[in-house]
C-alpha cells in the first residue's frame, strides 16, 4: 500500500499516466475506511490549485478539493452561490467537513449528497483532466453514471474546480434539507433552487431535489409548471405539489417510507424556492446575497 | 503491508515513524507512539471520540490515513498537559462537572481548543455547534458547553 | 502498567462540588479504560459468529484457520467442556453446539498474535450450516406451529407471570369511563461510548483475572467461575476505568469474558478481546422490546380505579436477565398511583433475534410511557386536567401502594406542581404543546437476591492518617465515588482530601449485587457510613488508651480531655505496632429488615423509592410532522442530594437519554438481523438535538437514606418518555404510541395515511 501527497496537478496526472486500476485519487479520502482501500493512493489535498476559492472573470471557481468547512466559511460563494453554503453547513459534523471535500462529495455519488445537490441546481460546471492532458467542462449532474457510481474514471481522470456562474442581480439561490436529527445524519430528502426574478416573476429557474435517482435531478416538470408565474405561496405551493407528483422515490427501513419522502421533497422544493425567491428581491435592490 | 516512512509534528515535536500508511492516524497514534488519550468509540467517524487536531482543525483521526499526516502538525489530548499543567479548557471543564464517565472528553477538549482557537469569544449556539460531531451519552451536553463558555472567558482574561 | 494518577492542580471547594480526582485523570487522557491496557505476550481473539437466525452446525472445519501464521488457538463449541449457563435462565452454551439462534451468535474463537490475524483466521473457519426457520415477531413465535428455539420452552414463552391486586373486573364495571391502547418500544440499546472490552489473564496458581469494567463485577465473576468450573476465590475482576454503563454493564458481554478466559486459559497467554461498535449493537444485549395493551379504569370524578394490561416482552434468542426487566416493567410504574386494582398478564418470548437485556430504568421506562399516555388519553375523555388527574391520583408519603411498597418517603404531588409551574402549565405559549408525567423507582432495591439485601464496606485507617474505603459498587462517572467519599467524610468528620474510594478490585472490596435498583447511594451508602462509623469508635477507643483519658474526634482531629491532641497517623501506628501489623478497620453492614413479600410478589421490595415529575414543551411542524422539543423540566425527590455538581449532570444525561428513547432510537430488523448496527444510524441525541433543561429538587430527608439522601441514577430516565409523547399530542391532536415518536410518523399520523416502509 502506497500513499503519496502530490505537491502539485503535474505530479498527480504523473500517477494516472500508468492507467494502473490500483491507484485511486483521493482527497479528504475519509470514505475509504468505509470501502475497499486500494492499493495505491494519491492525496491531492494540498494543491493549492484545487483548494483555491476565487472570483476569476466574473466566475466561481471553487478547486475540487476545497472542504465543506472552507467553502461554508467562504464570503466569496455566500455572496453568489448561497445554496452551496447552506449545503456544505448542514454535512455531518464540524470534524467531516474539516477533511471532505466538495470533489469527494460528487465523485463519491450518492444520490442526496448535499453539496452535490447544490452545485447542480446551481448549474455548476466541472472542470476535468485526463492522464494525457487533455482537459474537458461537464456539466456536474453528467458525473453520475449510476447508484453510488461515479462516472468518472478513476484510474485516469482527475476532477480539478467547479465553476459557477455567480447570482447576480435579481437572482438568487437556496438549500434545504430534512434528517433525522441536526448533526451526524443522512438527509431524507433534499432540494436545492436557483431562480432570476424580474418585475417579481421568475424569469429562469433551476430546481434540483435528492434522493430522486442516483444523481442530483432537476424537476423539469416543476420548472416547466411555476416558470413565468409570481414568486409567492401560490407558486410554491404549486411547485410542492407538482414536485412531490414528478418525481420517483424509494423507502427504506433506515430513512423513511417513499410516501414520506415524496411528501418531503415537494416541502422542501418550497422552502428551497421561497428562500431563493427573498435572496433575489433583496438582491433587485442591488446588494447580494 | 508495506510500511512507509511518516514524518510530521506531533504535539509540538518533530517525529518519524515507519507505518502502514493506509492505517489510520487513530491507530498510529495510540499503537506506535501510546499516546492513548485519544479513543476508538466507533472507527467510523460516526462519534467524534477520536477527535485530533490536523493543523489546528478539528477531525476524526479514525478515518485519517496515516499517510495523510506527512509534512503536518497534528494535536492530541497529550499535548494541553505537556508539562505537568493543565488547560483552562481542562480546568473548566472539571470546574463544571463536565466529565462523567471520561470517555468523550478528550474528543469534546479537542474541539473546543479547535473552536477556541479560531473563535475565541464564541456564542452558546456556536459552542452547541462545534460539539456537534462529538456523541456524549452520559452528560446531555449541558455542563459541557458551559465548561466551553468558561473556558472562553478563561483564555480571553489572560 | 501506568496507574493514570494526576494530581489534582486546581483546588475545588469540596462543599460546592466535590468530584473524585480521578476527574483530572479523564481530562487530561490519561485514565486507562479497558481499550488503553496492554500487557506483554498478549494475544488478540476474534469471535465467528452465525449469519442465520436459526440453524444447525453440521460441520465446522477450522484446519485452514489454525494452520494460520500467528494463530495460538481455535476454539469451538465442541472443542470445550462446557455447560448451559445464564443469570436467570440457563439457556446459553459458551459456544453453540448445534444450534444457532440469532444472527451474531457465538460459533468459534480464535487468538492470534495480531488483531488483523486473529480476524483474518476465522474468517477461514468453515461452518456448514442446515438452515432452520425462524420467527422475528413475539405473536408469531407464541402461535401453534411456530419455530421452537428451546426444547425446554415449549411455546417459546421464557417466563410469564398473572397477577391480580383488587378486583379488576369489578372496577371497570363500575368505570365511568374506560381507555385502552396498544404502545410499542423496540429495543434500545445503552449505547455507552466505550466498547466492550476484556483483558484476560490466566495462570494456573493465581487463577483467572478478568481486566473488564462491569458494573456489577462480583455478579459477573460468579457466573464465570460456575460456567469454566473455578472456585469463585480464583476468578479475580479488576476494573479500569469505565466509559459508560448505564445498566448495559451491569453483566456486561458475559459471553466475551468467557470466551476471553476461554482463550486465556487454552493460551496460557493474556488475550484482549473487544467487540466492534457494530458487534455492540448486533449482540450486545439491549432492553427488551416490548408490547403493552393497556386498559384504564376512571370514574368521573378523576378517580382512577384500575388498569390491566396484557404485555408481551421480546426476549430474543437468549434470556440473561430478560425476565427480571419484563417483571420490573409489569409492575414497578403501577405504584405511581393509587391504583384499586390491577391485573396484569406478561409473557417473555423469545424469538431468533438479538438476545436482550436491561438498560437505565430496567423497564420502568417502558411501562411509564405506556401508562402515562394511557393516562393523558383518559383526561382528555373526562375534561380533566392531565395536571389535576396525576395530582388526586399519585401516591403520597406513607402510603402502601397496590403492590405493597411501603413509601417511607415521598414528594411526587409537589414534583408534579413544581414541574408544572416552571413549564409554564398554566400560562401556555401560542402553538405550542405541553405533557406531564410521574415517575417511582425502587431506591436501593433488596429482591434481587433474597439472602443478600444490603451490602458491606470497609473503611481503613492508614499509617500516613488517611483513610481507604473499601466497596463493591461502581463508579462509572456518575460520582458515586465523590458521594461515597462525601459520605464517610461527614461520618468520620475529616476532610473529604483524605479519603480514597476503592471499588475495582474484587480480591479487595467487599462483596457486591452492584448498580440494580439504585442501591447504591442507599444501600451501599449506608454501609460506607457505618463502615466509616465504626473507624470513627475505634480511633477514638484507641486514642482514648494511648492517653488514658477520655477524648472527643471532632473537626478533623483527636483531642483528650486535657487538650493534648492525638495525630491520626500516632493512632494508626499505635494499633499497627500492639498487633504488629494490622491496621484499624471499621466494618459497616448495612442489611435492610427483611420484607415480607409473597409468591405474588406483594411487599415492600427496596429500602425506599424515589420519584420525578417530568414535564415538556414542544412543537409539532404540521407540515413535515417534524417535532422541536423546546423544554424540559425535570422535578425531583431524591431525598436530600448529597452531590449537587454530579446529580445535576445525572439529570441532564438521563433526560437526554429519554429524549433519544422517545424520538430517535430504537432497533430495526430485517430478517431477524440488526439493520441499524452503527452509530450512523441507531441515532443518540446530538448537542444540537438536546432542549433547554431544567432540573429541579425536591429536597426533604428520607428517614433510611444516608444524611436522607435518595437515589436518583436510574429514575432521571424515565417520565420524559410520558412528558413528550403527551406533549405531542397536545399539540398534534393526534398520539402516536410506537416507539420511536418521529416527524414521519407523527405525519402519517396528522395526515390519516397508510403507513409502509
Amino acid at each position: 500500500m502506497s500513499y503519496r501527497i502530490a505537491k502539485n496537478l503535474d505530479s498527480a496526472l504523473e500517477a494516472l499516466k500508468e492507467k494502473d486500476p490500483a491507484t485511486r485519487i483521493v482527497a479528504g479520502a475519509t470514505d475509504l475506511f468505509l470501502q475497499e482501500m486500494p492499493a495505491r493512493l494519491v492525496d491531492v489535498s494540498s494543491i493549492e490549485e484545487l483548494t483555491a476559492i476565487e472570483e476569476i472573470d466574473n466566475r466561481l471557481v471553487i478547486g475540487a478539493a476545497a472542504t465543506h468547512a472552507r467553502a461554508a466559511a467562504s464570503e466569496l460563494i455566500k455572496g453568489r452561490a448561497a445554496a452551496l453554503v447552506e449545503a456544505c453547513l448542514q454535512v455531518g459534523s464540524p470534524q467531516v467537513r474539516n477533511i471532505g471535500t466538495l470533489g469527494g462529495n460528487v465523485v463519491n455519488a450518492a444520490p442526496a449528497a448535499d453539496a452535490a445537490v447544490a452545485l447542480v441546481a446551481l448549474g455548476a460546471k466541472a472542470v476535468l483532466v485526463d492522464s494525457s492532458g487533455v482537459w474537458r467542462e461537464e456539466a456536474v449532474a453528467r458525473l453520475y453514471s449510476s447508484y453510488n457510481c461515479s462516472a468518472l474514471d478513476g484510474c485516469t481522470e482527475l476532477l480539478v474546480r467547479f465553476l459557477i456562474e455567480p447570482c447576480g442581480q435579481g437572482e438568487g439561490s437556496a438549500f434545504r434539507r430534512f434528517a433525522a436529527r441536526k448533526a451526524l445524519a443522512l438527509p431524507l430528502a433534499n432540494a436545492a433552487a436557483r431562480l432570476k426574478l424580474e418585475n417579481g416573476m421568475i424569469a429562469s429557474l433551476s430546481l434540483v431535489a435528492a434522493p430522486v435517482g442516483p444523481a442530483p435531478t432537476r424537476l423539469i416538470g416543476t420548472e416547466a409548471a411555476i416558470l413565468g408565474k409570481p414568486a409567492g405561496e401560490e407558486t410554491w405551493l404549486l411547485a410542492a405539489e407538482t414536485a412531490a407528483e414528478e418525481v420517483e422515490v424509494r423507502g427504506s427501513l433506515l430513512r423513511c417510507s417513499a410516501a414520506y419522502r415524496r411528501h418531503l421533497v415537494g416541502i422542501l422544493t418550497a422552502d428551497a424556492l421561497r428562500a431563493a425567491a427573498r435572496r433575489a428581491a433583496v438582491s433587485q435592490s442591488g446588494s447580494l446575497t | 503491508m508495506e510500511k512507509e516512512l511518516i514524518k510530521f509534528m506531533l504535539n509540538g515535536e518533530p517525529v518519524e515513524v515507519y507505518n502502514d500508511p493506509a492505517s489510520s492516524l487513530l491507530h498510529l497514534l495510540r499503537e506506535k507512539f501510546s499516546l492513548t488519550g485519544t479513543k476508538e468509540g466507533c472507527g467510523e467517524g460516526e462519534c467524534g471520540a477520536c477527535t485530533v487536531l490536523l493543523d489546528d482543525l478539528a477531525v476524526n483521526s479514525c478515518l485519517i490515513p496515516a499517510g495523510k499526516v506527512n509534512g503536518r502538525s497534528v494535536e492530541t489530548i497529550e499535548a494541553l498537559s505537556k508539562d505537568g499543567g493543565v488547560d483552562p479548557i481542562q480546568e473548566a471543564f472539571v470546574e463544571k462537572g463536565a466529565v462523567q464517565c471520561g470517555f468523550c472528553t478528550p474528543g469534546m477538549v479537542m474541539s473546543a481548543r479547535a473552536l477556541l482557537k479560531q473563535n475565541p469569544d464564541p456564542d452558546p449556539e456556536e459552542i452547541k455547534m462545534a460539539i456537534s460531531g462529538n456523541l456524549c451519552r452520559c452528560t446531555g451536553y449541558k455542563q459541557i458547553e458551559a465548561a466551553i463558555l468558561l473556558a472562553a472567558g478563561k483564555i480571553n482574561s489572560k | 502498567m501506568p496507574t493514570g494518577i494526576v494530581e489534582s492542580p486546581v483546588k475545588i471547594d469540596p462543599r460546592v462540588a466535590f468530584q473524585s480526582p480521578e476527574v483530572w485523570a479523564k481530562v487530561t487522557g490519561k485514565a486507562i479504560y479497558g481499550g488503553d491496557l496492554m500487557l506483554p505476550g498478549m494475544l488478540y481473539g476474534r469471535i465467528l459468529r452465525s449469519p442465520h437466525p436459526h440453524a444447525r452446525i453440521k460441520k465446522i472445519d477450522i484446519k485452514q484457520a489454525s494452520g494460520l501464521a500467528g494463530v495460538r488457538a481455535v476454539l469451538t463449541g465442541s472443542s470445550i467442556v462446557q455447560k448451559p449457563y445464564g443469570i436467570v435462565i440457563d439457556d446459553e452454551l459458551p459456544l453453540a453446539e448445534a444450534v444457532v439462534r440469532y444472527i451474531g451468535d457465538e460459533v468459534a474463537a480464535v487468538a492470534a498474535v495480531s488483531y488483523e490475524q486473529a480476524a483474518e483466521a476465522a474468517r477461514l473457519i468453515r461452518v456448514e450450516y442446515e438452515e432452520l426457520p425462524a420467527v422475528f415477531d413475539p405473536a408469531e413465535a407464541l402461535k401453534k406451529g411456530a419455530p421452537q428455539l428451546h426444547a425446554k420452552f415449549p411455546g417459546n414463552i421464557a417466563w410469564e407471570r398473572h397477577l391480580e391486586r383488587g378486583n379488576c373486573d369489578q372496577a371497570f364495571r363500575e368505570a365511568d369511563i374506560v381507555v385502552e391502547n396498544t404502545f410499542t418500544v423496540p429495543p434500545i440499546h445503552s449505547t455507552y461510548l466505550e466498547p466492550t472490552v476484556c483483558l484476560a489473564v490466566s495462570d494456573p496458581y493465581n487463577g483467572l483475572i478478568l481486566h473488564t469494567a462491569v458494573q456489577s463485577p462480583d455478579q459477573v465473576r460468579t457466573i464465570v467461575a460456575r460456567v469454566l468450573d473455578l472456585p469463585l476465590s480464583k476468578v479475580r475482576v479488576i476494573g479500569p476505568v469505565m466509559g459508560g454503563g448505564f445498566g448495559g454493564r451491569v453483566y456486561g458481554n458475559l459471553k466475551l469474558y468467557i470466551i476471553a478466559s476461554l482463550l486465556a486459559i487454552r493460551t496460557g497467554r493474556p488475550i484482549k478481546m473487544q467487540l466492534t461498535r457494530e458487534e455492540e449493537f448486533l449482540v450486545g444485549r439491549p432492553l427488551i422490546g416490548a408490547e403493552l395493551k393497556l386498559r384504564m379504569a376512571v370514574r368521573s370524578d378523576g378517580t382512577i380505579l384500575a388498569r390491566e394490561a396484557d404485555i408481551i416482552t421480546d426476549n430474543g434468542a437468549y434470556s440473561a436477565q430478560a425476565p427480571w426487566v419484563s417483571k420490573t416493567l409489569s409492575e414497578r410504574n403501577d405504584s405511581v398511583y393509587q391504583f384499586k386494582a390491577i391485573k396484569t398478564k406478561v409473557r417473555l418470548v423469545y424469538t431468533n433475534k438479538v438476545p436482550t437485556g436491561q438498560y437505565r430504568a430496567y423497564g420502568n421506562q417502558v411501562a411509564n410511557f405506556a401508562t402515562e399516555s394511557l393516562l393523558d388519553m383518559a383526561a382528555a375523555k373526562l375534561g380533566f386536567d392531565p395536571l389535576e388527574i396525576r395530582l388526586k391520583n399519585c401516591v403520597r408519603a406513607g402510603d402502601v401502594t397496590v403492590h405493597g411498597l411501603q413509601l417511607k418517603s415521598c414528594a411526587l404531588a409537589d414534583c408534579l406542581k413544581a414541574a408544572a409551574a416552571e413549564i409554564g402549565w398554566h400560562n401556555r405559549k401560542e402553538g405550542r404543546g405541553y405533557g406531564i408525567s410521574a415517575a417511582i423507582h425502587s431506591s436501593g432495591s433488596v429482591v434481587f437476591d433474597k439472602n443478600f439485601r444490603g451490602a458491606a464496606a470497609l473503611a481503613r485507617l492508614e499509617l500516613d492518617g488517611r483513610v481507604s474505603i473499601f466497596s463493591g459498587e461502581q463508579d462509572y462517572g456518575q460520582g458515586a465515588h465523590a458521594t461515597f467519599t462525601l459520605i464517610a467524610a461527614r461520618a468520620l468528620g475529616i476532610p473529604a482530601e483524605l479519603i480514597t474510594i476503592h471499588t475495582r478490585d474484587t480480591l479487595a472490596s467487599p462483596f457486591s449485587i452492584g448498580a440494580l435498583g439504585m442501591r447504591q447511594t442507599t444501600i451501599g451508602g449506608n454501609a460506607i457510613r457505618l463502615a466509616a462509623e465504626q473507624l470513627r469508635e475505634k480511633i477514638v477507643q484507641t486514642a482514648a488508651d494511648m492517653v488514658n483519658e477520655p477524648v472527643i474526634f471532632e473537626g478533623g482531629s483527636v483531642k483528650s480531655a486535657s487538650g493534648q491532641v492525638i495525630e491520626l497517623p500516632a493512632i494508626a501506628f499505635r494499633y499497627y505496632s500492639l498487633t504488629s501489623g494490622l491496621t484499624l478497620v471499621g466494618e459497616g453492614k448495612y442489611v435492610p429488615a427483611e420484607s415480607a413479600y409473597d409468591k405474588s410478589g406483594y411487599g415492600n421490595i427496596a429500602v425506599t423509592y424515589s420519584f420525578a415529575a417530568h414535564a415538556a414543551e414542544v412543537e409539532v411542524d404540521k407540515l413535515t410532522g417534524e417535532i422541536i422539543v423546546h423544554r424540559i423540566v425535570a422535578a425531583h425527590d431524591s431525598g436530600r442530594i448529597i452531590n449537587h455538581l454530579a446529580a445535576l449532570g445525572q439529570v441532564y444525561g438521563g433526560v437526554t437519554q429519554g429524549l433519544g428513547m422517545s424520538c430517535f432510537e430504537g432497533y430495526l430488523f430485517e430478517g431477524g438481523r440488526v439493520a441499524n448496527a452503527s452509530l450512523a444510524d441507531y441515532r443518540i441525541p446530538t448537542s444540537l438535538d438536546v432542549p433547554a433543561i431544567v432540573p429541579l429538587f425536591i429536597e426533604q430527608d428520607d428517614p433510611e437514606g444516608p444524611y436522607g439522601a435518595k437515589g436518583l441514577g436510574e429514575i432521571v430516565q424515565i417520565p420524559v418518555l410520558g412528558a413528550i409523547a403527551n406533549a405531542i399530542a397536545d399539540t398534534a391532536g393526534v398520539r402516536v404510541t410506537d416507539l420511536p415518536i418521529t416527524a414521519e410518523k407523527v405525519f402519517l399520523a396528522l395526515s390519516g395515511w397508510e403507513c409502509e416502509a
